[in-house]
């Protein structure tokens, strides 16, 4: 065997070492690229889900805690909305609120109420909930007798409000006055 | 001194190249680092599994939480539209304008020599509401339209206690062409109306002034809103 001039290696040793290095150099290759860095990059995207789930737990854990700090108040509102329906009864608002305002009237001394509906609105803002508009014609009363009316209408009805009124003395009668009313009522 | 020949020399040259082979080195070499190699992989492969389960336990819970918030949102939801409905619907109850206060304050500012021939007021708006009413009526004295004006100033008095931005304004005041009969003399009349304007209910929250910086970029000939006063 022939030995390199100035050197200890013989070039089939020189051939092997090459060799060795080539092989090396391939482990290196094949051991990163195939196998750590997919596993590494498997790794991270593990890591990143699992970071981008922990934000979405907390965010639901906070939702269930709000939630239940919510419904701790809901008693109350339940409880005003039920009031509220029990003023309001059965059946279509026609029916029933020109009777109870003709009966109202009677109550109060005035013989006749005529009560007609000008318009029903739904109201956004109270969904579930609509807004009747009514004219109410009391042909006649007397002055002081229908201020106490209102009042006692304004405190009975919580849920009317009169939008105007007018009353108008008449000349065939200085004692009585003719009332025209229009209110609007909460109803379902 | 005896003769050693060393017969093996051949053997023993090959031995000792065989043991500085490079190649065989190299394989050594090699076959710790690739040890190593395979040490590291397991313990990143043990690394991943432990991942992957924290993983699995981490989608369990969420596979758990997830549904439960989707219904507490829309359970929140329903309750805050409740709240909401219950609050606009006692709101609109608890802001009535009442008018019973209202005629109740008129007839007692009107004098014996004011005859009323009419009333009619409305409201408008919710909230801070805008109301007003028009009087209309006759009246007697020696000087009817003085003792029409009383009425008009003890109505914007009184009124003024009670609620905002009230004006009184005669629409109409002219001298009546009959005479009326008021402690058993004939005196003159006039007619009347009068519109009494006001605002019931709570004023809604002015917004913070604008910075100087904010007022210097408006332009010269943007018209700009003078707020309403409350008296």
């Amino acid at each position: 065997m022939k030995k390199l001039k100035g050197k200890d290696l013989t070039r089939e040793e020189l051939q092997k070492l090459c060799l060795g290095v080539l092989l090396f150099f391939g482990l290196i290759y094949g051991y990163f690229d195939m196998l750590l860095n997919p596993l590494k990059r498997r790794q991270s995207l593990t890591a990143t889900n699992m970071v981008a789930l922990q934000p979405e737990i907390e965010k639901a854990k906070e939702q269930i805690k709000r939630s239940a700090n919510v419904e701790s108040q809901a008693p109350q509102a339940a409880i005003n909305i039920a009031q509220i329906d029990t003023m309001i009864p059965e059946g279509a608002a026609v029916s029933w609120f020109p009777v109870l305002i003709s009966d109202f009237f009677k109550k109060s001394g005035f013989d006749k109420a005529v009560t007609r509906m000008n318009q029903e609105i739904a109201d956004k803002e109270t969904p579930g909930y609509r807004r009747a508009s009514w004219s109410i014609d009391v042909p006649r009363v007397e002055c002081i007798g229908f201020a106490r009316a209102v009042a006692q209408l304004e405190n009975e009805e919580p849920l009317i409000e009169i939008q105007s009124l007018n009353i108008e003395a008449m000349r065939d009668d200085p004692e009585g006055q003719h009332v025209l009313l229009t209110v609007q009522n909460i109803i379902k | 001194m005896p003769l050693r020949l060393n017969l093996y020399h051949e053997i023993e040259r090959n031995r000792s190249a065989s043991r500085r082979d490079p190649l065989k080195i190299s394989l050594y070499v090699l076959g710790g680092i690739a040890a190593f190699f395979v040490a590291w992989y397991l313990w990143e492969f043990a690394r991943l599994t432990g991942m992957g389960h924290d993983l699995a336990k981490t989608k369990a819970e969420f596979a758990r939480v997830d549904p439960q918030a989707k219904e507490a949102k829309r359970k929140e939801e329903d309750l805050t539209r409740t709240f909401k409905t219950s609050e606009k619907l006692i709101a609109k109850v608890e802001g009535r304008f009442y008018w019973a206060p209202v005629l109740e304050r008129f007839m007692t500012l009107v004098p014996r020599e004011i005859q009323i021939t009419k009333f009619s007021g409305d409201t408008q708006g919710e909230g801070f509401r805008k109301c007003q009413f028009t009087v209309d009526g006759l009246s007697a004295g020696a000087d009817p339209r003085k003792v029409a004006e009383e009425l008009r100033q003890s109505l914007a008095e009184s009124f003024a206690k009670e609620y905002k931005s009230v004006e009184a304004k005669f629409r109409t005041l002219e001298d009546g062409t009959e005479m009326a009969m008021l402690d058993g003399k004939k005196q003159p009349t006039a007619s009347f109306a009068i519109n009494v304007q006001f605002r019931s209910g709570e004023a809604p929250a002015t917004p913070a002034p604008a910075h100087a910086g904010d007022r210097k970029k408006k332009r010269s000939n943007e018209l700009v809103p003078i707020p309403e006063t409350n008296k």
